[in-house]
C-alpha cells in the first residue's frame, strides 16, 4: 500500500469515526442511554418514600416536646455547661468512658438478644479489658488492640425490631425525650438487665444508686444538648425533626 | 492492522475520557467546596466578617458549584406543587438562608475539623455517593454520606446523609406535617420568622 493511500484510508477512517460517534451520541441522548435524572426520578416520592412515621398521639406529643423542650433549655443545658465548665476535658472523657462501660450489660443483651455471640463476646472481652487494664473503665483501654474496636450499640429496642416486632405509635417520653412503643418496652428490658438500676440493682443503698443515677445524666447531658440542638436548630418544624430523626436512626441501627 | 489498533485505542480513549474523570472530579469537587467553606470559618482572612457576611461567602462558594435548589425542591416534594411560583421562589430563598445560616452558626465557636472523603461509590451510572468522615478536635466524628445525581446542569448533590439521618426525608416530614394544616404563605411566615429569630444560641452549640 502506497503512502498517500494510507493517509488516504486513514482519514477516512477518522471520519467514519467520528461520524458514528455523532451517531451514537445522539441516538445514546434519545433513547435515553446518556440521559440524566428525570423530574420524576429526582423530585417525586416514587423512589425514596418519605419516612412514614406513625403519630396517633401527635397532640399530647406536641405538648410533651414542649415541657421537654422548656427543661432541656432552662435546666439542662446549664447543668451541661455547668458540668463542662468546672471539668477538665480529660476528667469529662473518662466519666463519660466510666459510664459507657456500666452499660456493658444491655450491650451483651442486646447482642445476644440479635444472635450475634460474637459481637456480645467482644462486649465481654471489651469490658474485661477496660475495667481492668483502664481502671474501671475510666480509660478505653481496649481501643489499643486492633481486634476490640468499639462495635456500635446495642440494645434490646434494637433486638425487638430485628426480631420484626414493629415500632407501634410515636411517642415523646416526658424528659426522656423521644421514643416509640416497642422502644418503650426496650427501654424497661433495659433496665431490668442492668444490675446497677433498678427492678434488679446489686446496689442496696438507695443513696448510692441515686448518686450514680444522676452522676450517668449530669456526664450524658453535654451530649444530649448537642444531640438536641443539632435536630433542632434550622428546623422548621422543631417536634416534626426530631420525630423523623429520631425514627430514621433507629431504622439505621436496626438494619446494621 | 496498524489502521485497526490506531481506531480502538481511539475509541477506548475517548469513552475513558468522557466517562470515568467526571465522576472522579466529583469527589475532588466535592472536597474543594467543603475546605473552600471551612476556609471562610476559620482563616484569618475572614476573621472579622461578620455571621451574615460569612453566611454570603459560603452560599457564594457553595452555589458556584451546586444547585442548592435541588436539595430544596426533594425536600419539598409534592407541596411544591402546592405553592405558587411567587411562593416557590421566596420558599427556595428562605430556606437556602436557613441552610447556610444553620452552618455558619453550628460551626462557630468550634475547631477546623479534618475532612477525610472516602472512596467514591457508583450507585448507578447517574448516581453517586461520597462517604465523608468529619472529625473535630473534641475526638468526635461524624459520618456523612453526599449523595449526587447527574443532572443536565451535571452533578447536582440531592441528599445529604448525617448519622443516618437524610436532611431531605428529614425536612420533607416537616413540610408534609405543615402541609396537612397549612399552606404556603404560612409555610413562608414561619420560614421568615425563624430567620429573624435571635441569632442561634452558640453557647448550646459548641458544647
Amino acid at each position: 500500500m502506497s503512502q498517500r493511500s494510507y493517509y488516504k484510508r486513514l482519514i477516512l477512517q477518522y471520519c467514519a469515526f467520528a461520524l458514528s460517534l455523532c451517531v451514537s451520541l445522539t441516538t445514546g441522548l434519545a433513547e435515553g442511554v446518556y440521559d440524566y435524572l428525570t423530574e420524576e426520578e429526582l423530585y417525586g416520592d416514587i423512589e425514596e418514600q418519605p419516612t412514614e412515621v406513625r403519630d396517633p398521639l401527635e397532640s399530647v406529643n406536641r405538648l410533651t416536646f414542649k415541657f421537654n423542650d422548656f427543661i432541656y433549655m432552662n435546666v439542662v443545658k446549664h447543668i451541661a455547661e455547668g458540668y463542662q465548665n468546672v471539668t477538665p476535658d480529660a476528667v469529662e472523657r473518662g466519666a463519660s468512658n466510666f459510664f459507657k462501660n456500666l452499660g456493658y450489660p444491655v450491650r451483651l443483651a442486646g447482642n445476644l438478644l440479635q444472635g450475634r455471640i460474637k459481637g456480645g463476646w467482644l462486649e465481654t472481652e471489651r469490658f474485661a479489658v477496660n475495667t481492668t487494664l483502664g481502671v474501671v473503665g475510666v480509660f478505653p483501654a481496649a481501643n489499643r488492640f486492633d481486634r476490640l474496636q468499639p462495635l456500635k450499640s446495642e440494645d434490646i429496642g434494637q433486638a425487638l425490631g430485628a426480631w420484626g416486632i414493629g415500632e407501634g405509635p410515636y411517642l415523646m417520653l416526658p424528659l426522656l425525650g423521644p421514643s416509640n412503643l416497642r422502644d418503650l418496652f426496650g427501654l424497661v428490658g433495659d433496665r431490668t438487665v442492668n444490675p446497677l438500676k433498678e427492678p434488679y440493682s446489686v446496689i442496696g443503698d438507695s443513696r448510692v444508686q441515686t448518686a450514680l443515677g444522676v452522676s450517668d445524666f449530669v456526664v450524658k447531658s453535654p451530649t444530649l444538648m448537642r444531640t438536641y440542638s443539632q435536630m433542632k436548630d434550622g428546623a422548621v418544624d422543631p417536634y416534626s425533626s426530631m420525630k423523623n430523626g429520631y425514627s430514621q436512626m433507629r431504622r439505621a441501627m436496626i438494619q446494621e | 492492522m496498524n489502521l485497526r489498533v490506531n481506531f480502538i485505542s481511539i475509541i477506548v480513549s475517548v469513552a475513558l475520557l468522557t466517562v470515568l474523570p467526571v465522576q472522579a472530579n466529583e469527589r475532588a469537587k466535592l472536597v474543594t467546596t467543603m475546605e473552600a467553606t471551612l476556609d471562610i470559618m476559620y482563616l484569618d482572612a475572614y476573621k472579622d466578617y461578620t455571621s451574615a457576611q460569612r453566611q454570603d461567602a459560603v452560599r457564594a462558594v457553595v452555589e458556584d458549584k451546586y444547585d442548592l435548589e435541588v436539595l430544596i425542591r426533594r425536600a419539598l416534594a409534592r407541596n411544591w406543587k402546592l405553592l405558587t411560583v411567587v411562593e416557590q421562589t421566596q420558599v427556595r430563598n428562605l430556606i437556602d438562608q436557613l441552610i447556610v445560616q444553620s452552618f455558619v452558626d453550628g460551626m462557630a465557636g468550634k475547631d477546623r475539623p479534618i475532612l477525610d472523603c472516602g472512596a467514591l461509590i457508583e450507585v448507578t451510572s447517574k448516581r453517586i455517593e461520597v462517604p465523608v468522615v468529619i472529625s473535630f478536635s473534641s475526638g468526635k466524628t461524624f459520618n456523612v454520606l453526599y449523595r449526587l445525581g447527574l443532572l443536565k446542569t451535571g452533578w447536582q448533590i440531592y441528599d445529604i446523609v448525617a448519622e443516618d439521618v437524610s436532611l431531605v426525608s428529614n425536612y420533607r416530614q416537616q413540610f408534609d406535617d405543615h402541609f396537612r394544616k397549612g399552606n404556603g404563605a404560612q409555610l413562608i411566615e414561619k420560614l421568615e420568622k425563624l430567620l429573624k429569630q435571635e441569632e442561634l444560641d452558640v453557647s448550646t452549640i459548641i458544647l
